[in-house]
């Protein structure tokens, strides 16, 4: 929240613009071998969002970013604890990846046109790892399910955000009658409707449920199905260095392609052995994906079962998401969007082939 | 214990004085009651909301975190002893100038810029103790070792400065005077973000400089203008005559500035110059919002996690109480250095 003010701050283009100038595209060896030659992967995280990236009691970053940073870690390097992490602002996070400050940015970043393009900030990004988007929260006993069932009832919202403007569209577009509510601060818009003044609240889903997980009885609330806007955030490398643009890729992927599979970080072993020598020991694209045949990781500069060591340290993106924001914890966010396709989602891994 | 016959008349004293200083009149009266009702109903909400609904988990549990920030448990005691000695040196500071031996008196200026190295020392690496990277760095530590070193390079660094400005060589003296008013024309979070976000960009590729060291070096430079101006106006209390009686008296310049002028400018500008210490302790909490884990950068992560969501008001009355906390160690230290060098000035 804060740190969405800094965007406005003035000296932020004229910082990116500079270090965007200062980065010169000369011939160097790729971040791939410098990760693996240092023994330390530096990854830059948000650090403080619930589910996403935050402290322990003991000192320890933990979230789905984080878990992203260790899968990379265990894949090039054999260990997911041999990762620095730097807490970056918003303001921050770009110039960190171009000055080397960092090699992996995993920090909730919505992917866009100008995010990507060389024009603009000039990232490489990964798969996305959570689809986030505009949702709207209700009273569990309301008995709303969507939002027809809203008419004509009040939302609140934060004032002078894009949130205020999708909802203006999505409710024309529907055809749908209401009457907005802003707030210029997240704890005032929460605070009026934990108070009853509104029926519903917008804001981004995954805001919207740490700002729920503090109120008094976050139960009798709901975050509906209904998304209102696209925010697929990715991790991102630095342009101009594919090979290891490539490797964090498809690490993401190998997370994600191990949960259609069914391997997950307590059976792994069991599915290696089995693929090895046991009743798998036919099927000749699992032993590709888990790296006993063929050289597919060789292939990218990781070693051949870099799946089976990104799973064994975190587990696959299923496991990773209920880990930090499944049903029992206190960031709960349903899968919708971020389920396998299999089950509906959008996680679609392309062949391990 | 048998009462002093004049407790009597002293309570009596006392009565009157209440009840001319706050119920003199009916609208005084009105004044003092509805003053009271507010004050002790605002006390009683916030004494209420303290012991009774406030949730302290957050506070207790993460104690660790909040004092020595991400250091691992089994070199905790390396900020535990840098810390000790930082404390063991301001009680000694503090202590009344008579209890004290000379040598200790003496010493005790090299003693404090030397806590610096030895904290370096003690929490990075050296003395064959196993080297500890500073992103590991963080809480109250981080906090008082950004303060200590922005104060130990902004001071000589301030004096230099107000000294050149009063330079009888043009070329110095416009130099210095351009950089005091550029630093003091731009906003503190725009330096720190210039050094945190540009000099990485600006170093030969390979080269890397630690985000504490950039920090420090920011906040130095930046505090420095501040306090240039400060020994400036002491400067300017001295009368002329004394630098003509230094110079009759066949001191060289550099003899009248240290023996002459410093010592007399340094005490007029005392106050001022403790205020900025205060104020670069406060300046330090904006490098949470450059990615720094110091005290309000390592409360954001705490509170982040999903066990204490919802726990900003603790976690910021903590915070409270702990800058405020240092704020009075560092005004009574200033304090105690201003009341030493009065004594000194008048024997």
């Amino acid at each position: 929240m804060l740190a969405k003010s800094f965007k406005r701050f003035a000296i932020a283009p004229l910082l990116v613009a500079l270090a965007s100038c200062a980065t010169a595209p000369e011939e160097k060896v790729s971040l791939l071998e410098q990760v693996k030659s240092r023994g330390e992967l530096k990854c830059g995280i948000s650090g403080g969002l619930p589910g996403f990236s935050s402290l322990t009691p003991q000192g320890a970053y933990t979230g789905l970013d984080v878990d992203i940073c260790r899968a990379v870690a265990a894949a090039a390097l054999g260990d997911a604890d041999n990762v620095a992490y730097t807490p970056l602002t918003a303001a921050q996070r770009f110039t960190a990846l171009s000055s080397g400050e960092i090699d992996l940015l995993s920090r909730n970043t919505t992917q866009t046109l100008s995010r990507d393009a060389g024009g603009g900030n000039g990232l490489t990004f990964a798969p996305v790892v959570f689809y986030d988007g505009q949702g709207v929260l209700v009273r569990r006993d309301s008995g709303v399910t969507t939002l027809e069932d809203l008419a004509g009832e009040t939302f609140c919202s934060k004032a002078g955000t894009t949130t205020e403007r999708n909802l203006n569209d999505v409710m024309q577009a529907r055809g749908i009658p209401f009457e907005p509510l802003n707030f210029d601060q997240d704890q005032d818009r929460n605070q009026a409707y934990t108070e009853g003044r509104c029926a519903a609240m917008t804001a981004d889903r995954s805001s919207l449920n740490s700002a729920r997980s503090g109120f008094a009885a976050p139960d009798d609330h709901m975050i509906l199905d209904e998304v209102l806007s696209k925010e697929p955030l990715a991790p991102a490398t630095a342009d101009g260095d594919a090979r290891w643009g490539d490797a964090v890729r498809w690490v993401v992927y190998g997370l994600m392609a191990a949960e259609e599979l069914g391997i997950t970080q307590s059976n792994i072993d069991a599915r290696v052995a089995a693929a090895t020598d046991g009743e798998e020991q036919e099927n000749a694209a699992l032993r590709r994906f888990l790296g006993i045949e063929g050289d597919l990781g060789s292939k990218l500069g990781l070693p051949n079962d870099f799946v089976v060591q990104a799973v064994g340290a975190v587990g696959n993106y299923g496991e990773i998401y209920d880990r930090h924001l499944g049903p029992d914890t206190p960031t709960f966010i349903p899968r919708g969007l971020n389920a396998s396709f299999t089950e509906g989602g959008l996680h679609y891994a392309p062949p391990f082939n | 214990m048998a009462e002093s016959p004049r407790s009597g008349p002293r309570s009596r004293q006392l009565l009157l004085r209440i009840r001319r200083g706050l119920f003199a009149s009916p609208l005084d009266t009105v004044i003092t009651v509805v003053l009271a009702v507010l004050c002790g109903g605002g006390l009683w909400s916030f004494l209420h909301w303290v012991f009774l609904q406030a949730d302290w988990a957050v506070v207790v549990e993460n104690i660790r975190l909040y004092i020595h920030g991400r250091l691992p448990v089994d070199q905790v005691w390396r900020s535990w002893s840098w810390l000790g000695l930082l404390g063991t040196l301001c009680l000694v500071t503090l202590m009344p100038a008579g209890m004290l031996p000379r040598p200790v008196l003496r010493l005790l200026p090299l003693l404090w810029i030397l806590i610096l190295p030895i904290g370096l020392l003690l929490l990075a690496s050296g003395l064959g103790l196993e080297p500890v990277k500073s992103r590991f760095w963080g809480g109250l530590q981080l906090s008082l070792l950004l303060t200590l070193g922005t104060i130990l390079m902004a001071l000589p660094l301030g004096i230099l400065l107000a000294l050149a400005r009063r330079s009888s060589l043009p070329l110095l003296r416009w130099l210095t005077t351009g950089y005091i008013e550029i630093t003091r024309g731009m906003p503190l979070i725009a330096v720190l973000f210039f050094g945190q976000l540009m000099i990485p960009l600006f170093l030969p590729e390979g080269w890397t400089l630690n985000r504490v060291l950039r920090a420090v070096l920011s906040l130095g430079f930046f505090v420095a203008a501040y306090m240039a101006e400060d020994v400036r106006g002491g400067l300017q209390a001295i009368p002329r005559t004394q630098l003509e009686a230094a110079r009759s008296l066949g001191l060289s310049p550099l003899q009248t500035i240290i023996l002459v002028e410093l010592p007399q400018a340094l005490r007029t500008a005392l106050p001022s110059l403790a205020n900025q210490c205060v104020a670069s302790l406060q300046s330090t909490s904006l490098l949470a919002y450059l990615g720094l884990i110091e005290l309000l950068g390592i409360s954001r992560s705490i509170l982040g996690n999903p066990d204490y969501l919802g726990r900003h008001l603790e976690v910021y009355i903590w915070l409270a109480l702990l800058y405020w906390l240092v704020c009075i160690l560092m005004t009574s230290l200033a304090r105690r250095v201003e009341r030493s060098l009065n004594v000194t000035g008048h024997h």
